[in-house]
């Protein structure tokens, strides 16, 4: 027994998480892979004769054309957009609501397959980009508001539905059981267990849709819709550099009004007043869903829409035509080799772009996030990465491709790097708001003990930010690949690219090839970035 | 020395002004010789290293495995080329083992911090201690979460951690038996002042169970 006893301790072996080293060498894998599919080791991607464009480009960065002629012009393209968005998000909503009530899960009950066929229905809405849908609708609808309207309405309205059936489903059934068990109907028990508790996000999320739906309309505007994102286009195809740059700061404001006053809203929700006896609503609330309201009746006026398009003969006629030609799908054997090359190209740009991004977001968020104590210089640093990081997120990717293009030669690269830098500006943020959210005292704690900045940094702030920056970079590698569809559209190559050579065909037949293959590609690319986020967790 | 009072007196505090990571609005904080908020750098670290502080096991990462967060007690000696290397392979392993096996949980050396207890965290921390050496020994609460037994160990490692290296504990301490049979002096604090400061052996444990408003 003794001898038992006197045993030196064993010391336990170190077991690596397996799974875990799996994903990160597979991940560093792709990346490599996608680097050198898109010609970034095979020499020759720098364009030095651009060099000499692109510091004139620059430098207009200074001096934003500011006459009124063009601020007036400027002023109705940021009308239109604010109307787009306000329209679409309002469209959004609606098809959301009734979506919602579609596929939760409190509907479906314990049939399970009819509500994963529901699920299964919203995927292809969602896996298209508003862009896409709007390269359809323009050729069904012709150059009407209509199309940037329902480009932004059908893909949100997608997301929508999903959301918010999973804000009803995680309401705790309680309430709800219990009013059944009273008699309610299902609806009205619904209406007082169940939509009362999640108003508060439904409302939110209402709002948050807005703010997308600002960006999502800039876009639209690249693809011919009009509004912010098409003067930005024709300043910069007429090389007037000082009108670019008055758009883009234009933009920025946009986004940046967008985000303070959206989450100002999301902020009011999340922690309401509290009013007493009386029954009083939050002033500031109630000013913003009136507003909206206001603005979506604007809206329709403004851009004078009529609901008689949407059911004109012509509609109808061009509809069945390309119905008709649409199916069946085109699946000869060029096409498809085709296809899966851009697919290829689509996969290896989204996986430069999120690479390129997420290596940026971990050395910004560190100056970017607010710390609690800090010199002027530190908060000064902090003010211009933050003003920085909205610059980058408020111009649209493809416009980044364009500025890329004086530098770099035309390919699959470009068009990476634009998406890369888009993102950096979205992940960057979300970096430093997760950095913010860390608990500070391991990091306090080491200092207090004598370890150095690098030391403190590596053992108090790396392995607990780890996880949510990761986390935040798949999620937005899924949005990565729909918007390299948007790049490609305009002319970098993938799947983008090939659909909008087909459509510009009129070859109905590969366009539905196209969108299969585009609808099951951000599918697979949703699954994988949800198996490798389960794995981090 | 023990640090007694009801919550909310300034015990954390008074620790905080100790080691440096609270900063005095007035006045001046003289530790192991040196002004505390004059120095600067690298002869800020070197105090910082001579000083140890144990929190209520908060200070350690949970998604690190247990053996860097003792290592993490070395940072102010090692460059930070180490540091990064130590997260790969860890670098000295004997040393954190034998910490470890004086709290009893060597056989945890690889596990990841959060699958802990919060009494087994806090001997993590007491670990991370062992394994710095410093010569002032801040304590804030360590028995809190240990049983009885645990707790009695815990603080005759920390004593005996201070008196080898010829240094001082400082811990605030909730259990006023725990406070007179470890401590040679006790410092009551109320509201930010000092209302006693006597030798322990003059002090019995009722009359300390009055600081922490246990009825008279």
């Amino acid at each position: 027994m003794t001898a038992v006893l006197d045993r030196p301790p064993v010391v336990p072996r170190l077991h690596r998480a397996r799974t875990r080293w799996a994903w990160g060498l597979g991940a560093l894998a792709v990346v490599i892979w996608s680097l050198a599919g898109a010609g970034a080791f095979a020499g020759d991607v720098v364009n030095p004769a651009g060099t000499g464009q692109f510091g004139r480009f620059a430098s207009a960065a200074l001096s934003p054309a500011l006459d009124g002629a063009f601020l007036r012009v400027l002023a109705d393209s940021v009308l239109v957009t604010v109307a787009y968005a306000a329209l679409g998000a309002a469209l959004a909503v609606l098809l959301g609501a009734a979506g919602a009530v579609a596929v939760a899960r409190t509907t479906w009950g314990r049939r399970r397959l009819g509500w994963t066929l529901s699920r299964g229905a919203l995927a292809v809405p969602r896996g298209l980009h508003e862009a896409v849908w709007g390269l359809l609708l323009v050729n069904l609808l012709g150059l009407d508001p209509w199309v940037g309207v329902l480009a932004i309405g059908v893909p949100y309205g997608a997301v929508t539905a999903k959301v918010f059936a999973d804000l009803l489903d995680e309401v705790p059934r309680s309430g709800y059981s219990a009013l059944l068990a009273a008699g309610a109907s299902r609806t009205t028990a619904a209406l007082y267990g169940l939509l009362p508790p999640a108003s508060g996000g439904l409302l939110s999320y209402s709002f948050y849709r807005l703010e997308c739906a600002v960006r999502s309309a800039v876009v639209l505007g690249l693809i011919g819709a009009g509004g912010l994102g098409y003067q930005l286009l024709l300043s910069f195809s007429s090389l007037r550099w000082e009108q670019v740059w008055s758009c883009v700061y234009a933009l920025a404001l946009l986004c940046l009004l967008a985000d303070v006053g959206g989450r100002a809203v999301r902020r009011r929700v999340a922690a309401p007043r509290s009013s007493g006896d009386r029954l009083r609503r939050d002033p500031a609330l109630t000013t913003a869903v009136l507003g909206s309201l206001a603005g979506v009746v604007w809206s329709w006026w403004y851009l004078a829409i009529s609901p008689a398009t949407l059911v004109s003969d012509r509609t109808g006629e061009q509809l069945r035509y390309v119905l008709a030609a649409a199916w069946p799908p085109d699946v000869d054997g060029p096409l498809l080799s085709a296809v899966a090359a851009a697919a290829v190209d689509t996969v290896q740009m989204s996986v430069i772009a999120i690479a390129v991004a997420t290596v940026g977001a971990v050395l910004l968020a560190g100056v970017a996030a607010r710390p609690a104590r800090a010199s002027a210089g530190r908060r000064l640093a902090g003010t211009v990465v933050r003003l920085a990081l909205l610059l980058l997120r408020a111009v649209p990717p493809p416009v980044w491709a364009l500025v890329l293009l004086f530098v770099l030669l035309p390919g699959v690269l470009p068009g990476a790097l634009a998406l890369g830098v888009y993102t950096l500006g979205v992940l960057g943020r979300l970096a430093a708001e997760a950095t913010e959210e860390l608990d500070p005292r391991p990091r306090a704690a080491l200092t207090a003990m004598g370890a150095g900045p690098v030391g403190g940094w590596l053992y108090g702030v790396l392995p607990a930010a780890t996880g949510p920056v990761l986390a935040f970079a798949l999620y937005r590698w899924e949005v990565a690949i729909r918007d390299t569809v948007l790049v490609g559209l305009l002319g970098a190559g993938g799947l983008g690219a090939l659909l909008a050579s087909r459509v510009a065909a009129f070859d109905w037949g590969a366009v539905t090839t196209v969108l299969v293959a585009l609808v099951l590609l951000t599918a697979a690319v949703d699954l994988v970035s949800a198996r490798a986020r389960s794995a981090l967790r | 020395m023990a640090l007694v009072g009801p919550s909310g007196a300034g015990k954390s505090t008074l620790l905080g002004l100790v080691n440096g990571s609270v900063l005095p609005t007035a006045g001046s904080v003289r530790v192991l010789g040196d002004e505390v908020a004059a120095l600067r750098g690298r002869a800020q670290r070197q105090l910082r290293a001579r000083v140890g502080t144990v929190h209520q096991h908060l200070e350690l990462v949970g998604q690190l495995r247990v053996v860097h967060n003792v290592n993490a007690g070395r940072l102010s000696s090692w460059p930070a080329w180490r540091a990064a290397w130590s997260l790969v392979r860890p670098q000295g392993l004997p040393e954190v083992l034998a910490a470890l096996d004086r709290v009893g949980l060597a056989d945890r050396v690889f596990e990841r911090t959060e699958r802990l207890s919060g009494g087994q965290r806090q001997r993590v921390a007491l670990a991370r201690l062992l394994v710095q050496q410093p010569e002032l020994v801040l304590a804030d609460e360590p028995a809190s979460a240990l049983d009885p037994v645990l707790a009695e160990r815990a603080l005759g490692l920390l004593a005996g951690l201070a008196a080898e290296r010829d240094g001082a504990l400082i811990a605030s301490l909730h259990d006023p038996a725990l406070a007179l049979r470890h401590c040679t002096r006790v410092v009551g604090l109320v509201e930010g002042r000092v209302v006693l400061d006597a030798p322990a052996a003059a002090l019995t444990v009722g009359d300390l169970a009055d600081f922490y408003g246990a009825p008279r």
